[in-house]
């Protein structure tokens, strides 16, 4: 049978796409600490609540004995007391000493199910003087017990359960690079031969890869909304990608611009390279070399460990392949309606 | 080597042609002076002659853009199309482009000038700066924004020249995309060359800004045989 | 729960109540339907290169 691997690579993106969608969203987010309250102490005795998100670090009635809360500040661990564990709030006594290496205080919270949650600069003392904690404030640090999670993904602060759009803004953008790729070798190849058939190509090939580029900026632009705030913010990755899709469009734009002119396959070849290169520049080249608070990039290692993590990977990879394959059966469908009304425009 | 001599001759010829056509029609640096200073008096009058540093440089670019495309916009479509014809059929590719790169490159110095010089006299500083950092920079990173500005729209009016019954519109919707990156890292570069930060801060513009003018304008040689084989 | 709901919207209210089931489902029928337009859209072309290849008269 002609169509049969045809037809099973297709099915398979889907089905892959699916089970990212899945396991995607019913993941549960490891537990991890966002906030304590009070943030500002004074040199006195405070009751101290610490909130979760993710799944549960604790069962509904846990005892309080079984978990440890230490203060660092500096190198020196401040001890407590913790009074009250909710599943995804602990509630601890702790008394500040009137000398401390450092006012920012940083919370580990120790538990028996969830390994050590971390929580950096949970709290500050504005009116400590510096100096050591006193002996009897301080703690040692207690034994660290392995988590037993089960599968889930990784807690990120800020990012929190937003995580789960990794396993679209980015295959998204890995899509429209493969795609553009490919165009730009097929434009490569029209300019050597000058033949009609990789101007199909490369026509199909951008206009793929421009639905993917308004895909990967419309995810993002979500992404920035709820970890940066704002739907759009300047940086270099950013305004290389929006140029890049611009750029595209005015590829598009150009070809309909020469119409049924017979230079159209050599013209769009000229700027479809150009634009490939200026692609390669904008995203690959100068966010490198600039300030980027988009991940992935120096400066910042919001998601340097994302690729570490065996859960999110077993996710993302299907999340590429499934993308991708998407992707390319888009473009052969526009290549053959590329070429079905090549071919009957010059019967 | 002979291909090399022609190049270079032609480069040489197409430069002295486009430097006697400014001379005896005399009429296109005029013209774009005239639109450039006319576009710093109306952000001068708009702009109340209080204008913080951010929209100085602001309008400083957006002037400094238009009156880019004023000059370069049409580059490739002065000629009249017998003269066009002849140089389809005995110019060499290279050699036409960079001679037309070479005006380019005159054009937008001049430019560049008559911009600054026309904004520093009518809008004078921003409010709280006496005069500029680092004037140097400043000047600098004008004549290197406009450059690498120039490169592109060379590129893009010699694509859109090719369009039949085109008008310069095609040039500017393909050209401003292209160079928002420029705009981006030559306004960075204004704006810090006003302030007082020092200049080790700033130095990565200048070097992305002719980076970026001297790859498109390779780009641009390499592709032109293309544009132009009718 | 509460303290989470007043914390953040995304955190209490998508995942803390279930409504994440909700988006699944609509991206799965999203997916679904792109899936069945695409499949169809492939078979169309298929009869379309094959009338092309041979035409009928």
């Amino acid at each position: 049978m002609k169509g049969g691997w045809n037809w099973i690579w297709k099915g398979s993106s889907i089905a892959l796409l699916a089970y990212v969608i899945l396991r995607g969203f019913s993941t549960p987010l490891q537990p991890g600490l966002v906030s304590a309250t009070p943030s500002q102490l004074t040199l006195e005795e405070h009751t101290l609540t610490l909130l979760a998100v993710g799944q549960p670090f604790a069962r509904e009635n846990a005892q309080a004995s079984d978990f440890e809360l230490v203060l660092r500040s500096g190198d020196q661990l401040l001890a407590t007391v913790l009074t009250d564990v909710q599943p995804h709030a602990a509630t601890a006594k702790v008394r500040i000493p009137s000398t401390l290496p450092s006012r920012a205080l940083d919370a580990f919270l120790f538990t028996p199910d969830a390994g050590t949650l971390f929580l950096g600069n949970a709290c500050f003392v504005e009116d400590a003087a510096k100096g050591d904690i006193p002996t009897e404030f301080r703690a040692q640090a207690p034994a660290e017990a392995a988590p037993k999670l089960g599968f889930s993904f990784p807690y990120q602060p800020n990012i929190m359960e937003s995580i789960r759009n990794l396993l679209w803004h980015v295959p998204m953008w890995f899509a429209m690079f493969f795609i553009m790729g490919l165009g730009f070798v097929a434009s490569l190849a029209q300019l050597r031969t000058d033949s009609v058939k990789w101007d199909l190509r490369a026509e199909a090939a951008v206009r793929t890869g421009v639905i993917f580029g308004l895909l990967g900026l419309t995810t993002g632009s979500l992404w920035a909304r709820w970890t940066w705030g704002a739907w759009w913010v300047s940086d270099p990755q950013l305004n290389g990608a929006l140029v890049t899709v611009l750029l595209y469009s005015g590829y598009l734009i150009l070809r309909a611009a020469l119409g049924e002119d017979d230079r159209v396959g050599r013209l769009a070849a000229v700027y479809n390279v150009f634009a490939f290169v200026m692609l390669v520049i904008l995203l690959m080249v100068l966010p490198r070399y600039t300030e980027s608070l988009h991940p992935g990039k120096d400066g910042n290692p919001g998601f340097n460990s994302y690729d570490l993590d065996n859960s999110l990977r077993a996710v993302f990879y299907p999340a590429v392949i499934g993308w991708g394959a998407l992707c390319y059966w888009m473009y052969t469908l526009r290549l053959r309606m590329n070429r079905i009304a090549y071919s009957l425009l010059s019967r | 080597m002979a291909a090399t001599q022609h190049t270079l001759r032609t480069a040489a010829t197409i430069a002295r042609m486009e430097w006697r056509l400014e001379w005896r029609q005399g009429h296109q640096l005029a013209a774009v002076g005239l639109f450039a200073v006319a576009s710093v008096y109306v952000a001068f009058q708009a702009s109340d002659q209080r204008t913080s540093a951010s929209a100085w440089t602001a309008m400083l670019w957006l002037v400094h853009l238009f009156s880019g495309f004023t000059a370069i916009g049409r580059l490739f479509d002065r000629e009249r199309s017998q003269v066009r014809r002849y140089l389809q059929w005995t110019a060499a590719p290279l050699g036409l482009m960079l001679g037309k790169l070479f005006h380019a490159v005159i054009t937008t110095t001049a430019l560049t000038g008559i911009v600054l010089g026309a904004f520093v006299l009518f809008l004078g500083w921003p409010v709280g700066i006496e005069s500029p950092g680092k004037p140097g920079l400043l000047i600098l990173g004008a004549w290197l924004g406009g450059l690498s500005m120039t490169t592109t729209l060379v590129f893009v009016s010699a694509v859109a020249s090719q369009v039949r019954g085109g008008s310069g519109a095609l040039g500017a919707v393909l050209g401003l995309p292209l160079l928002i990156p420029q705009l981006i890292l030559a306004t960075r570069l204004s704006r810090g060359a006003l302030g007082d930060e020092p200049w080790t801060m700033l130095v990565e513009y200048p070097l992305f800004l002719g980076a970026l003018g001297a790859g498109t304008a390779t780009i641009a040689c390499i592709l032109f045989p293309y544009i132009w084989r009718e | 729960m509460h303290a989470l709901l007043l914390l953040n919207s995304l955190e209490g209210f998508f995942f803390g109540s279930g409504k994440a089931h909700v988006v699944t489902g609509v991206a799965l029928i999203i997916l679904a339907g792109l899936a069945f337009a695409m499949w169809r859209m492939d078979r169309r072309l298929s009869r379309l290169e094959e009338e092309n290849a041979n035409p009928p008269s």
